[in-house]
């Protein structure tokens, strides 16, 4: 009835049952710790064998499907190995009072429970949000105004753009000690002279807070200028020729025409500015390391003025050597930035049907 | 059916040369030079040719500090040819945390047989430390690490000290013997009497002290902290530690002299210093001889002899003596040497009586320059910083480094307050309340 030679069937059930014995055996040694030089080769053969069964397995209604599971199974592996796996680690870690070397405990609540009650890391949420709102009003309107100014008839064009992007090229850590320096060694000689304040920016939680700011918007606003550049590169000259030709002025052409036309790009960058914000690690390490005093927070004197979220759960973990209350940390900052960006895909998708 | 066996065929001897190259990583990496970038993989392979001539057979040892790295990759290749025993070194340095790198070692089933900790992390290591109890050198040295549940868990490979480092030409110039300084009083005229002969002396500051709080923040918070848990205390005594320990508390008059005495730092700093200055700016201050004071402690030394504004000065110790009668400074190790359990532990105590004898004394103070801890060793330390600390220590004037036993982090929390009340947002009595307030509330969270 079906045509499948006996040969072909019985490859198939031993590759199958005997890759499957190797890798579990490989996998076994692996985990007994018994050194066994061989359970490398053991694992890799055995899956290998066991996916050669399954594609010779004697099935014409399922050929197809089987086939397509040998090709997604590097890249779903891959994924599981890098993100699944270590999100449901993670988010088990964070039940119990793991100290980065031995799980002693299982704590359940216990790490939840406790960061809202700890007034640093409330404060961190706190100036997160307000550091992310200041960055999308800050980062959009200035990279569009470059941008505006990148389309424009001016000379040197290339040489603006190129040198307005320059610094998202730079690495954040980088970035973060050069600006260290400016505001530290630099900028005091003028406040000294203008203000007669001796002391940095860096020193003061507000003005500390500020310099983060300044810092992210020159990092980051050149990139998004590129993106506005392109949604203005692509607004239909016929449609600013006709505007012109009724008597339109600058204000109206940008007001009327040119931002309703880039609209989606609005959104794109609205969104790209959120969530890289929310996640900001690297220059604010490196500018103020998280410093900075709060004088009352909750009747409260904090010490972490203008340590962000990810700062916060790094120093958590790592620094206090509290690891499964940084991933408990951790899995709320998961459930914040999941939540943005749902958002997100859902009104980027209301965006292109109304396009 | 030919086309597919040729390529199963080949399927297969792909599968084995991939598990053969990570079979092969893998004992790469089990026979010493761990990620990390350690830079040690050539003496690596000559220390793994000797192992089979020595009973104790090799041993891998995780150093945290990369300025002796290459001192003690000599080390290494000295107790190979005197014992036979090989011993691998592997340097974490810069930037990463031994304590990290050892988490993840552990985690990869990885872990070297000796590796280095500081005393507070001890506890997190609780039943796979080996107890060192009853090895030789214990006698001959007052510094191991003993746990009262572990036994004697730490050995003690150099010793680091800190107080108030002092320019000796500028003490003599202004008329300031440092022994004096062991009182409130004395400190507060030596201060006012340098500080009036600033321009005479051609210093900026008396002091060069520095409070900044993001990257300076372990020299205030642990350095300067340690003062107040441990100045004028005997090597062992653990009053205020233990205080501390007990959820957070402090000795408020403690707190307030020790208030007092910073708030004199403060006010004879160099203020370009004081708040925004790095560890950089201050040692080479130092070096340049335009502070008679600086908050450091005898690493500063190699920086300091190296500068090329350095005149030769020599450099002392001086208490903070911020009670009458401190006379101490504190010296003792900063981190220990312990041995895995699961490890070679009979290679590695081996080893370690090795080290603590002359010839691996030799090239630990000779070359790599620190103190030895070890009162049998006949080396004199070339640290400039050597006469004043022996002086301290033969004469039993050194406290504890009991500030690595606080909760891990709090150095960030403590800095802060330094920091503003350098800035002048306190004074010693509010500092010492917001002090307590912060310990207080770190520890119950």
């Amino acid at each position: 009835m079906d045509g499948f030679s006996s040969q072909r069937k019985l490859i198939s059930f031993v590759c199958l049952i005997g890759g499957a014995i190797l890798a579990i055996a490989g996998l076994g040694m692996a985990i007994g710790k018994t050194g066994n030089p061989l359970r490398g080769a053991a694992i890799i053969l055995g899956v290998v064998a066991f996916f050669v069964g399954l594609y010779l397995f004697p099935t014409l209604k399922h050929h197809r499907s089987i086939v397509n599971i040998i090709f997604l199974f590097p890249l779903l592996f891959a994924f599981a190995v890098t993100v699944i796996i270590p999100l449901v680690l993670g988010i088990g870690y964070s039940f119990t009072n793991w100290d980065g070397i031995r799980v002693r405990g299982f704590v359940g609540l216990d790490n939840y429970i406790r960061m809202f009650k700890q007034p640093s890391f409330l404060w961190s949420i706190l100036i997160t949000f307000l550091f992310v709102v200041f960055n999308i009003i800050f980062v959009n309107l200035i990279a569009f105004l470059l941008a505006l100014l990148c389309t424009s008839r001016i000379k040197g064009l290339g040489f603006f753009r190129a040198s307005y992007f320059l610094p998202n090229l730079i690495g954040g850590i980088v970035l973060g000690y050069i600006w260290q320096f400016i505001f530290s060694s630099v900028v005091t000689k003028f406040t000294t002279a203008l203000f007669d304040s001796r002391y940095s920016m860096l020193s003061e939680t507000k003005t500390a807070f500020v310099a983060i700011v300044i810092v992210y918007i020159w990092q980051y606003a050149g990139y998004i200028m590129l993106i506005y550049i392109t949604g203005l590169n692509t607004i239909p000259g016929d449609v600013l020729e006709a505007s012109a030709i009724d008597g339109a002025d600058a204000m109206q052409t940008l007001f009327s025409i040119k931002i309703p036309m880039i609209a989606p790009t609005i959104t794109i960058c609205t969104f790209l500015t959120l969530t890289s914000a929310f996640k900001q690690f690297d220059v604010n390490l490196a500018l103020t390391n998280g410093t900075g005093s709060v004088a009352s927070f909750f009747g409260n004197y904090l010490t972490n003025g203008t340590e962000m979220l990810a700062l916060n759960i790094y120093s958590t973990a790592v620094i206090n050597n509290e690891y499964a209350f940084g991933e408990a940390k951790a899995v709320l900052f998961f459930i914040i930035l999941a939540i943005v960006s749902i958002v997100q895909v859902r009104i980027s998708n209301k965006k292109e049907v109304e396009l | 059916m030919k086309k597919k066996l040729l390529s199963v065929i080949l399927a297969c001897t792909m599968a084995v040369s991939l598990a053969a190259c990570g079979s092969s990583a893998a004992t790469g990496t089990d026979a010493g030079s761990a990620d990390a970038g350690a830079a040690e993989a050539a003496d690596a392979g000559n220390a793994d040719a000797g192992a089979a001539s020595g009973a104790a057979g090799s041993v891998r040892l995780l150093n945290g500090k990369p300025e002796i790295d290459a001192q003690l990759q000599e080390l290494a290749k000295k107790y190979n040819a005197e014992t036979g025993n090989s011993v691998t070194i592997e340097t974490i340095g810069g930037d990463t945390n031994a304590s990290d790198e050892l988490k993840k070692m552990y985690q990869t089933d990885n872990m070297p047989d000796i590796f280095v900790i500081e005393a507070n992390q001890a506890a997190t290591w609780d039943g796979m430390l080996a107890d060192l109890t009853g090895e030789a050198w214990t006698n001959d040295t007052d510094y191991e690490l003993v746990d009262s549940k572990m036994g004697t868990i730490g050995f003690p490979y150099t010793v680091e000290a800190t107080a108030l480092a002092y320019n000796a030409d500028i003490l003599d110039k202004a008329g300031v013997d440092p022994a004096s300084l062991t009182s409130p009083d004395a400190w507060k005229k030596a201060v006012e009497t340098i500080d009036s002969k600033k321009a005479d002396l051609g210093i900026t500051a008396v002091f060069g002290w520095c409070a900044e709080p993001a990257n300076l923040g372990w020299s205030s918070g642990t350095h300067v902290f340690a003062q107040y848990l441990d100045a004028g205390l005997k090597q062992d005594d653990t009053t205020y530690i233990d205080l501390l320990n007990d959820g957070g508390q402090i000795d408020e008059k403690r707190m307030h002299d020790f208030a007092e005495f910073v708030g004199m730092m403060n006010q004879y700093s160099d203020p370009d210093l004081l708040v925004d200055g790095t560890y950089d700016n201050q040692v080479a201050g130092f070096a340049a001889g335009k502070y008679a004071f600086v908050t450091q402690g005898n690493w500063i030394n190699g920086t300091v002899t190296s500068s090329a504004d350095y005149s030769g000065f020599d450099m002392g110790f001086a208490p903070y003596a911020f009670e009458d009668g401190i006379d101490t400074i504190i010296a003792g190790p900063p981190s220990y040497w312990t041995v895995y359990s699961d490890g070679n532990v009979d290679g590695a105590k081996t080893f370690l009586q090795w080290v603590s004898d002359d010839s691996a004394q030799d090239i630990l103070v000779n070359q790599a320059g620190l103190i030895s801890p070890f009162n049998d060793c006949k080396f004199d330390a070339a640290d400039p910083f050597y006469a004043s600390i022996k002086g301290y220590m033969d004469a039993g004037k050194t406290s504890g480094w009991h500030t690595m036993l606080k909760k891990d982090g709090l150095q960030n929390e403590t800095c802060q307050v330094f920091a503003d009340y350098a800035q002048g947002k306190f004074d010693a009595d509010s500092f010492t309340s917001t002090m307590a307030q912060v310990i207080k509330s770190y520890y119950a969270n």
